[in-house]
């Protein structure tokens, strides 16, 4: 592989996700790191240098949303392409609108996963 | 020749005209005649037995006598008919020889008539001689002064102010009835009575005494006097008494008229409503106080050009400050929440602002000594002080308790929703989708995860394979989910405690009530007092209960025409069980579809799921107990539970 392949961290509860998803996404050529709370991504080593994050809105702890916050506050300001499973189409607007990349509904298709993943990336880079 | 006849009879001299045989008596005769005649006041002469002999000129003018009336008796003379018993007083007076006198009225004249006896020359009495004297004139004048006296007395009996005249040595003369009827005392009593000696002697006033001499002595003026005294009948009263001086013309002695007027009831109104008004201010301070302690709502006025803070009591109270210690921005700043700090700055900075002047309300917290926090309320009302400086009056409410109590209630509102909105399948959707979509979302990702895998060059048929064996997981996991979902409605997992229905009930219906006030249910509760505890899941039977409610409250949307009844009863049954019951007057059960009811997605409405009776069936099964529906006597339906009570049915029910 050439050059340092890009970091995209997964902050979810469910473990199935957890599973899968970093597979996925190595699969398409990222590095991939996964967390069980957004406590846990916090305290991680890898938050300055995650280039997109997925992230899970409704867990125990510290919510999605509320990690978004926090990690302005930080200023450490990852693109964020939040994943639930709430199926709550309204959501959605209130989310992009407090500046997340996108919001994938689960179960999301591995196109749309990879689309958003770039367009978070292309976000970075600019 | 002369009309004059008189007829010679009995001794009678016979004037017949001018051609009498006896020149001498004719001349004598003549002359009285012609005397007579000018006399103005008529003269009629009767024989003994009323028979007319002669009357004078006058008589003929005035009464209208004519020369035929001679030799009839007054009772043929209609003019003289008028005179009652005249032929009677004539025998009498000539029987006795005394005048007498008798009023006559001829038409609209009175006359006097004297009535003398007639002697002849033998001293004898041979007739009567009756002589008129027209007395109208004097008459009317008579009538008149009688006719007022009589109305002046009228009209005083009527006054109902009590009216009495005194004398010039202040002695009563004459009162009106309600006069006498004041005092209780008869106008033979009082008359000439001095006035001093009424009302057991409470008109013994120096004040009275010399104005009235005064006004008797020709003033005018008067200053009424106040008297209290006991009345008979009436207990005490206060009189406030009056004069005006009386003066009749041709009189030197002068009158007073005093009245009497009765105040006690103004003096007693006036009375009340001082000690009225003073009472009611006591009263209102002592309300203003205690309503401040109950509402725990203290209140503060706030000069702003001075700065000068005044606090009620209750105020002091909520801020926990000494009672009376100066009020400073300083000290308060010591209590506000550092996060309202700025509340408090901005507050001030509108109350001072120029122009200010408007009311304005704002919340603030407190953080007490021992760490506690307060929630107070404040509205504050612009008012200007006599000297047009702006101050504002604030109320300042210790809302802790509500913001507590409402905290508490929104919890267990949305601790009951969650439950609640289990039973609609548009939540219940959405549960489902999400513990479907967590496992569907492994599926896809592993298989497209899986896919690649096997496509890459070399493929990679570990990863592939362990890809697989998690979608099979994630695939086991969903179907999973269906059967928790399932064990949902089987109601398996309760957490059972000892509960009092009593309590649950209250509780559920403490949520409902402002839905059923919006529906206009009148709500009804009959809990027994010696309901035993049961062992059950709280939330659950809550459930039951709000979708019973529910279902009444919604059965009587379309009643319009009787009272939107709603009763809610706890009892005890026999066999130790507990029975809830929700009587409703709405539409009603058809006898027919009474066992759909309970089926899962029977409904008659057009927003029902027709889960909230299979959904609480199942619940009260899983207590061990029974949910069934009655149609009333009258109008609508009973949905009751039971379910046994006491410990044992822990064992019996606990799951699992
Ligand atoms: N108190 C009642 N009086 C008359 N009919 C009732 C009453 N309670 C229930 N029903 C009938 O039973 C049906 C089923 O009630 P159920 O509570 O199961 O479902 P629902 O109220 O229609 O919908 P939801 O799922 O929202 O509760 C109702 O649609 C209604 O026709
Ligand atoms: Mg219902």
């Amino acid at each position: 592989m050439m050059g340092k392949r890009s970091l995209v961290s997964v902050v979810d509860d469910d473990e199935s996700v957890r599973e899968s998803l970093p597979d996925l996404l190595r699969e398409f050529g990222f590095a991939a790191e996964a967390f069980s709370s957004a406590e846990a991504f916090l305290a991680s080593d890898v938050v300055s240098d995650t280039s997109c994050l997925l992230l899970d809105i409704a867990m125990p702890g510290m919510s999605g949303p509320e990690l978004q916050q926090e990690l302005i506050r930080r200023q450490q300001e990852i693109p964020i392409v939040f994943i639930t499973a709430q199926g709550d189409k309204a959501v959605r607007p209130r989310l992009l609108a407090h500046g997340a990349v996108e919001c994938l509904l689960k179960p999301f298709s591995e196109t749309a996963l990879l689309a958003a993943v770039n367009t978070a990336l292309r976000m970075r880079s600019e | 020749m002369t009309t004059e006849r008189v007829m010679l009879n009995d001794g009678w001299t016979c004037f017949q005209g001018a051609n009498a045989d006896d020149a001498a008596a004719y001349t004598a005769t003549a002359d009285l005649i012609s005397i007579l005649n000018t006399v103005d006041a008529p003269i009629v002469v009767a024989r003994r037995d009323s028979v007319i002999v002669f009357f004078n000129k006058a008589a003929a003018d005035v009464l209208g006598l004519s020369p035929s009336d001679i030799g009839r008796p007054f009772c043929d003379v209609s003019v003289l008919a008028g005179l009652p018993r005249l032929e009677e007083r004539c025998s009498q007076v000539a029987a006795s020889g005394v005048d007498s006198r008798a009023d006559f009225r001829e038409r609209d004249r009175w006359f006097v008539v004297r009535i003398s006896p007639y002697t002849n020359g033998d001293r004898q009495v041979t007739g009567t001689v009756l002589t008129f004297t027209n007395v109208t004139a004097f008459r009317g004048s008579i009538d008149q002064a009688i006719y007022e006296r009589e109305c002046t007395k009228a009209i005083l009996n009527t006054v109902g102010d009590p009216l009495v005249v005194l004398s010039a040595d202040q002695r009563i003369q004459s009162g009106n009835r309600a006069f006498y009827s004041m005092f209780g005392v008869s106008r033979d009593e009082t008359q000439g009575v001095p006035l001093y000696d009424l009302g057991g002697g409470a008109f013994e006033l120096a004040l009275l005494r010399t104005q009235l001499e005064e006004m008797l002595a020709g003033s005018h003026a008067f200053q009424p006097v106040e008297a209290d005294l006991v009345l008979p009948g009436k207990g005490p009263r206060t009189l406030v008494l009056d004069a005006r001086p009386l003066s009749f013309p041709g009189h030197s002695e002068r009158r007073v008229l005093v009245t009497f007027q009765d105040i006690t009831a103004r003096k007693q109104a006036e009375a009340a409503k001082d000690l009225r008004s003073e009472a009611e201010l006591r009263r209102s301070e002592a309300f203003l106080a205690e309503g401040q302690r109950l509402s725990v709502t203290g209140s503060f006025c706030w000069k702003v050009a001075t700065d000068e803070i005044t606090w009620s009591e209750q105020l002091y109270r909520i801020y926990e400050f000494e009672i009376g210690v100066p009020v400073t921005l300083e000290r308060i700043r010591t209590r506000v929440h550092p996060g309202d700090l700025s509340v408090l700055e901005k507050m001030k900075m509108v109350g001072q602002a120029r122009g200010g002047g408007h009311d304005f309300e704002w919340q603030y917290r407190l953080i007490m000594p021992d760490h506690s926090i307060k929630y107070l309320h404040a509205v504050a009302h612009a008012i200007r002080d006599r000297d047009g400086q702006l101050e504002y009056i604030a109320a300042v409410q210790d809302v802790t308790a509500r913001r507590m109590s409402e905290e508490a209630l929104a919890e267990a509102r949305s601790e009951l929703a969650k439950v609640a909105r289990v039973t609609s399948l548009g939540v219940l959707t959405a549960s489902i989708a999400h513990e479907v979509n967590q496992p569907l979302s492994g599926i896809i990702t592993n298989a497209s995860t899986c896919l690649r895998m096997l496509d890459a060059d070399p493929p990679n048929v570990d990863g592939a394979r362990e890809t697989a064996r998690r979608t099979i997981r994630d695939g086991n996991r969903a179907s999973d989910v269906i059967t928790r979902l399932r064990a949902l409605f089987s109601k398996k997992e309760f957490t059972f405690e000892l509960l009092d229905l009593n309590e649950v009930t209250r509780e559920v219906i403490a949520l409902s009530l402002s839905d059923l006030q919006r529906n206009r249910v009148a709500l009804q509760l009959e809990l027994a007092e010696d309901l035993p505890t049961i062992i059950g899941d709280r939330i659950q039977l809550q459930q039951v209960i709000l979708n019973l409610l529910r279902n009444a409250s919604d059965a009587m949307v379309d009643v319009h025409d009787r009272p939107r009844q709603l009763l809610v009863r706890t009892e005890r049954e026999d066999g130790d069980r507990v029975r809830v019951s929700v009587r409703d007057a709405g539409v009603g059960v058809d006898p027919r579809s009474m066992n759909k009811l309970f089926d899962a997605f029977y409904t008659t409405k057009s927003d029902g799921m027709g889960i909230g009776l299979s959904v609480s069936r199942s619940i009260i099964e899983g207590h061990q107990g029974r949910l069934w529906a009655e149609s009333n006597d009258g109008p609508g339906a009973t949905f009751s539970f039971s379910i046994p009570s006491g410990p044992e049915s822990v064992t019996n029910a606990a799951p699992r």
